[in-house]
């Protein structure tokens, strides 16, 4: 069996994405939690993310039409017991210590996440473009088969950032090259087995590579760039540091300019300075390594 | 009491205690520029995410240290208020790390840009560096000796 097919069946045995042990409990603490501060916890964490649009989009509750956010699927839950019973039964049942092997603690990737959702979202702001709301739930989704990887899968780092480093390959390549599959695709499979909808796993597909996507998205094109984004702003960066490739079509497509990136990345950065609460819930001695 | 500062992006902090340590994290365009008088032993650490205010003159406003230029000026001045000499102040930095083979943005390489005028302008040196490639890196500057250490991929090296 190749490295890629054991990694795709031990991820077909993944039956939800982990989140930190501190907000695990914060979501179950029962009913003196209210909706709104759920809310906002969930719709800040990738893995609680992909969980409740699994859940929801599983369910009888979804079935006129595809669910692609967050605040969507709780609108759809309707109820807030409602929505502590799928938080109980599939969203927040499984937590991490550490996301092994990638060098990045949960607080670390959380951090991330958010900031290349928040960067795309405010890169179609800036553009003046009347982007689709699941902008922000493409970008907070797109890195989660690192997740996957560093949980799930026992990951040489020091081999990949070899071939980074001494052959000069982007982080992706040489992730296929040493596994078969880089992260951005088996998120992508991953959440299409899961039954996400296909506006959303494309754009975790292909958002590392958006030239390979034959069709033009509006939604990977931000995504892409919001990603460029955040490990140039730098939040929660891991050990693949800002080693990917930026598509130049994409830019010219956007028309992204220096200014532009320059303003978005103020943007972002004072955006998260109300969200660091979020991010410190997970990063406590429970979490770190 | 000894203490350890953190900055976080578009920040400074500054310590006239010799026994603290300043550190920055995750640094990546950004630019981490530490100044410091070796006879008060006192210093700063600044993180700049932006090369100069131009494209935001609002937000140099509400926070100059977002930018190389307000920042590292707005550093120098903290210190000689608190009776740091700008003679002997030491500046190093670290990041202005930039994409893989990017051309377009070079925010990393502006940012450096932007620190280079500013010493130039005011006849001030570099005195060490560990700027660009594609590396994330952390900042630590020692008020005790003004030793500044970089670490990046669980390496730690002396700057």
């Amino acid at each position: 069996m190749s490295r890629r097919d054991e990694i795709l069946l031990a991820c077909e045995k993944v039956v939800a994405m982990p989140t930190c042990i501190r907000k695990a409990g914060a979501l179950l603490d029962g009913p003196e939690t209210d909706l709104v501060r759920l809310s906002r916890i969930i719709e800040h964490d990738p893995g609680l993310t992909a969980n409740l649009l699994k859940v929801v989009n599983a369910s009888d509750l979804a079935s006129d039409r595809p669910v692609l956010t967050a605040n969507e699927a709780m609108e759809v839950l309707e109820s807030p017991e409602v929505l502590r019973f799928f938080i109980s039964t599939g969203v927040a049942p499984y937590y991490v210590h550490v996301i092994a092997g990638y060098d990045q603690v949960p607080s670390q990737f959380l951090q991330h996440s958010t900031t290349v959702a928040i960067a795309s979202r405010e890169l179609a702001s800036a553009l003046g473009l009347d982007a689709p709301g699941h902008v922000f739930t493409a970008g907070l989704l797109s890195g989660i088969g690192k997740l996957l990887l560093g949980a799930y899968v026992q990951v040489d780092m020091r081999q990949i950032l070899h071939m980074v480093f001494d052959e000069g390959l982007a982080f992706d390549r040489a992730e296929e090259r040493m596994l078969g599959i880089n992260h951005a695709e088996l998120g992508g499979i991953l959440l299409e087995r899961w039954g996400l909808p296909d506006a959303l796993t494309r754009v975790v597909c292909h958002h590392l590579r958006p030239d390979e996507y034959d069709g033009r998205d509006v939604v990977l094109d931000l995504v892409h760039v919001g990603n460029v984004l955040a490990k140039m702003i730098g939040v929660g960066l891991g050990a693949d540091g800002l080693n990917y490739e930026v598509s130049p079509r994409v830019v010219e497509r956007l028309g992204i300019t220096s200014e532009v990136l320059d303003t978005v990345s103020a943007e972002v950065v004072v955006e998260l300075q109300s969200l660091w609460d979020l991010f410190l819930e997970c990063s406590d001695d429970f979490c770190s390594v | 009491m000894n203490n350890t500062h953190v900055v976080g992006i578009s920040d400074m902090k500054l310590s006239t205690n010799p026994g603290d340590v300043i550190v920055t994290y995750s640094l990546g365009s950004c630019l981490g520029v530490t100044v410091y008088d070796p006879k008060e032993r006192m210093g700063g650490m600044v993180h700049c995410l932006l090369p100069s205010a131009a494209a935001a003159k609002e937000k140099a406003r509400a926070n100059p240290f977002m930018f190389v230029n307000t920042g590292v000026a707005m550093t120098v001045r903290r210190l000689v208020d608190l009776g740091a000499d700008k003679n002997r102040l030491i500046f190093k930095a670290a990041g202005g790390a930039n994409m893989r083979q990017d051309r377009i943005f070079d925010t990393g390489v502006r940012n450096f840009d932007a620190l280079m005028k500013l010493l130039e302008r005011n006849h001030r040196q570099l005195t060490a560096r560990d700027v660009g490639g594609t590396i994330p890196r952390t900042l630590f500057l020692y008020l005790d000796t003004g030793r500044v250490v970089v670490r990046s991929l669980g390496k730690e090296s002396d700057l």
